[in-house]
């Protein structure tokens, strides 16, 4: 434990001077702030692993290989009960039959995951609302709090390969398109 | 005192109420009222089996006839809680045979509940009356054919969504043909098929019979039967609902539903087949609540039905429904209170429905009465929350659940914290609140400022610093239950409001960054808070006292703080602890 962090237990019982009344806890506990190392690197981020092993291509996914225990929040008879359906919908698309297959239509159905190399926590964007490479490039730095000439955006396709983005046109690459890592240029 | 009332005066005032917050109140005004209240409390709810001991309750109350009690804290519904860590109504139901031979009701949730535990209850109270099991589990089908057999006088048996072990369905046979009592069976969530004869039997001699909730196990050609012995249902679950679609199945079950006037529930519907669902469309103008989250069907069907119900109160349903369900039942359903939009696909990487956050907002923009939500979605926007906000201020429960963690605002990528602060801003009657989505400190800023009759808040993957749980703790006056997971915060937004934790009956973090040092020290400090340390690691002090635990549970307790049923990844201060701390 860091030696210049106080703790003040807001407590009656205790007769020590200088113990802040419920009115002053707040303004003790900013004071305990001041110093930015206490809040930069006490940060201990959750263990967020969004793993998204499966190949995005197969519609099997087997739910034990969910990386984050007890998300999303459905207790177990939900999860039977989703385990069902799915086994009963990819043997046969009778519910998203009205979105012409392949999930739900139109803008929202392109997210992919992004990764930052250096970054731990993997995000997901949708692809489906930029219309060039441009505003992608944009929003992502925007998203990690980057700057743009610091990195370069590469993406995997559908055959598995990892290229740079940018060589094949806008529509082309976003149906080829699975998953984006942007690495930090090398001079 | 000469003027003051004789006791049976008291007595008799005091049974006009009936809350136990206005019992609880009264009994504080004076020794005298104290006793006089506690001769005649015949209904008690514990809101957590560890926050007194059986013991303590059965001095202060003589003469109780129901009891209600909850055990294991929310997320163990996600599994976040171990097995083992305790729960058990054993204790408790041991305790009570002996001291109140005339109980008649037993209400227990999320507890462990042994076959000889159901034996017991069936063999101790001559008078029993109400069993309700929500959540529970440890029991077989036979703990159920001691409950059959034995309470000559059972009205209720409620078994909701309790996980049990299903030995034979022929428990059910165990009733005795004198039982013409019953009023309310639920056994929905039983997996195994039950013997039909003796559930028609017992439906058919059963007058006062109101609710009947089958499992999946009965079959939609059966059912019809079943509803014709029952025309006074007023809550129906059905079996599974599909069959081979032939006319006299059809009109036999049309007809069926057709007799029953005073229906106002339904439920059931596992493996719908849409082209049955107008059998129940005579009984839709009645129906308040419907609960169809198990119901696979495409949207147009939902709405088809959910349409023919202008008085539905009560929605459950999966997101089959999409938006554009959704938008339908705003139109139609203008008496809505209640919605819950529960995942298809919880794990699947991508949307497999058209369900976005256009539903939430269609629905409060079109169903004035709505009061308590429950959605799950695959993106959210500040704007939609704002306009959420804005259009049901009369909100009590919000529980949002964005299916990614972290998902930011997917229009401008930015925190939902604006969002939700709307909400927390708007709804100045906001009880219940679930967060998700990307959530800095400033959320729990907005929450501890404006949500001050907040009772319950449950926050996941949020959060950058301790200041997001400071100002929690340190704003929501109301704050009983409060549920993290996954988030930045650990010993020093926890010691600087340890006296808040005793106002509230629970906390529970998990996978934060509240180190073991500071467990004991809220333990040392707070000697009426029991500081739970459940770590499957093994033991706290074989690491460095700074080391984060992966769970701690505080409960304010009147009982001993070391409880007898601990597992053996559960540590709690020794009560012969030296007073010191590092």
């Amino acid at each position: 434990m860091d030696n210049h962090l106080q703790l003040h237990l807001a407590l009656s019982t205790t007769s020590t001077r200088n113990l802040p009344r419920n009115d002053e806890k707040k303004r003790k506990f900013d004071e305990s702030f001041s110093d930015d190392e206490m809040t930069s690197n006490k940060r201990t981020l959750p263990l967020l692993i969004w793993n998204d092993n499966r190949n995005m291509d197969c519609g099997c996914v087997d739910v034990e290989e969910h990386a984050v225990v007890g998300w999303p929040p459905v207790n177990s008879r939900m999860r039977k009960v989703a385990e069902h359906h799915r086994r009963e919908s990819t043997a046969s698309n009778y519910v998203t039959v009205d979105n012409g297959g392949g999930g739900g239509g139109g803008l929202n159905s392109m997210y992919v995951k992004v990764e930052m190399e250096g970054i731990g926590i993997a995000r997901k964007i949708n692809l489906g609302i930029f219309g060039s490479y441009q505003a992608l490039t944009a929003a992502l730095m925007a998203m990690f709090g980057k700057r743009r000439e610091m990195y370069k955006l590469t993406y995997r396709d559908k055959e598995g390969d990892w290229l740079l983005a940018g060589d094949v046109p806008w529509e082309r690459f976003v149906r080829s398109v699975r998953r984006l890592k942007l690495l930090k240029k090398v001079w | 005192m000469a003027y003051s009332f004789p006791e049976e005066v008291l007595e008799h005032v005091f049974s006009f109420l009936s809350s136990a917050r206005d019992r609880n109140t009264v009994s504080l005004v004076c020794k005298s009222w104290y006793e006089i209240e506690r001769w005649c409390r015949h209904r008690i709810f514990v809101g957590n089996c560890y926050a007194v001991s059986p013991e303590i309750v059965i001095r202060r109350f003589p003469e109780l006839r129901a009891v209600e009690m909850k055990g294991k804290p929310h997320f163990a519904d996600f599994n976040l809680v171990p097995e083992g860590w305790g729960a058990y109504a054993y204790p408790w139901i041991a305790a009570m045979a002996e001291a109140y031979p005339f109980l008649e009701e037993i209400k227990l949730k999320r507890m462990v509940v042994t076959d000889e535990t159901l034996e017991l209850i069936s063999k101790s109270y001559k008078n029993f009356k109400v069993l309700v099991l929500t959540s529970c589990e440890g029991f077989t089908t036979d703990g159920l054919a001691s409950i059959a057999a034995n309470c000559r006088h059972l009205r209720e048996l409620d078994l909701r969504e309790s996980e049990v072990e299903d030995l034979s369905g022929n428990w059910l046979s165990d009733f005795p043909d004198s039982c013409t009592s019953l009023v309310s069976l639920n056994m929905s969530c039983l997996g195994s098929e039950v013997s039909f004869s003796a559930l028609e039997r017992l439906v058919a001699r059963s007058p006062d019979l109101r609710t009947l909730r089958l499992n999946r196990a009965v079959p939609l050609e059966k059912l019809a039967n079943l509803v014709r012995h029952a025309p006074q249902l007023v809550e129906l679950g059905t079996g599974a609902y599909s069959a081979e679609i032939r006319s006299d199945t059809f009109s036999s079950l049309a007809d069926a539903f057709s007799a029953c006037k005073q229906l106002k529930a339904l439920s059931g519907f596992w493996d719908v087949v849409p082209s049955y669902l107008p059998a129940v469309y005579s009984v839709c103008s009645g129906i308040t609540s419907l609960n169809l989250s198990y119901a696979a069907i495409p949207s147009s069907d939902l709405v088809k039905l959910i349409s023919q119900c202008q008085n539905l109160q009560r929605l459950w349903v999966l997101d089959y429904i999409e938006d554009s369900g959704l938008e339908a039942l705003a139109a139609s359903c203008k008496d809505l209170q209640e919605l819950r939009v529960f995942p298809s696909d919880p794990f699947g990487a991508e949307p497999n429905v058209s369900l976005t956050e256009q539903g939430l907002v269609s629905v409060s923009e079109g169903c004035p009465k709505l009061e308590s939500v429950l959605y799950f979605c695959r993106q959210m926007s500040n704007a939609a929350l704002i306009a959420i906000a804005k259009n049901r201020p009369n909100f009590i429960r919000f529980r949002l659940c964005i299916i990614e963690p972290q998902a930011a605002d997917y229009l401008t990528l930015e925190p939902l914290d604006t969002g939700f602060g709307a909400i927390v801003e708007n709804c100045k009657e906001l009880r219940r609140l679930s967060m998700s989505g990307l959530l800095t400190d400033r959320v729990f800023k907005y929450i501890g400022t404006h949500a001050k009759k907040l009772e319950m808040l449950s926050i996941a993957f949020a959060g950058e610093s301790d200041f997001g749980l400071h100002h929690v703790l340190s704003g929501c006056d109301s704050l009983r239950k409060l549920e993290i997971r996954d988030c930045p915060f650990g010993d020093k937004a926890l010691l600087a409001n340890a006296e808040k934790l005793e106002t509230m009956r629970s906390l529970w973090m998990s996978s934060c960054s509240v180190s073991f040092g500071a467990c004991k020290l809220l333990a040392q400090k707070m000697p009426r808070l029991n500081v739970e340390v459940i770590d499957e690691r093994g033991p706290p002090d074989s690491r460095p006292e700074s080391c984060s635990v992966e769970r701690v549970y505080v409960y304010r307790t009147v009982a001993s703080r070391q409880r007898l049923d601990m597992p053996d990844f559960v540590w709690t201060l020794e009560e012969d602890s030296s007073m010191r701390y590092s």
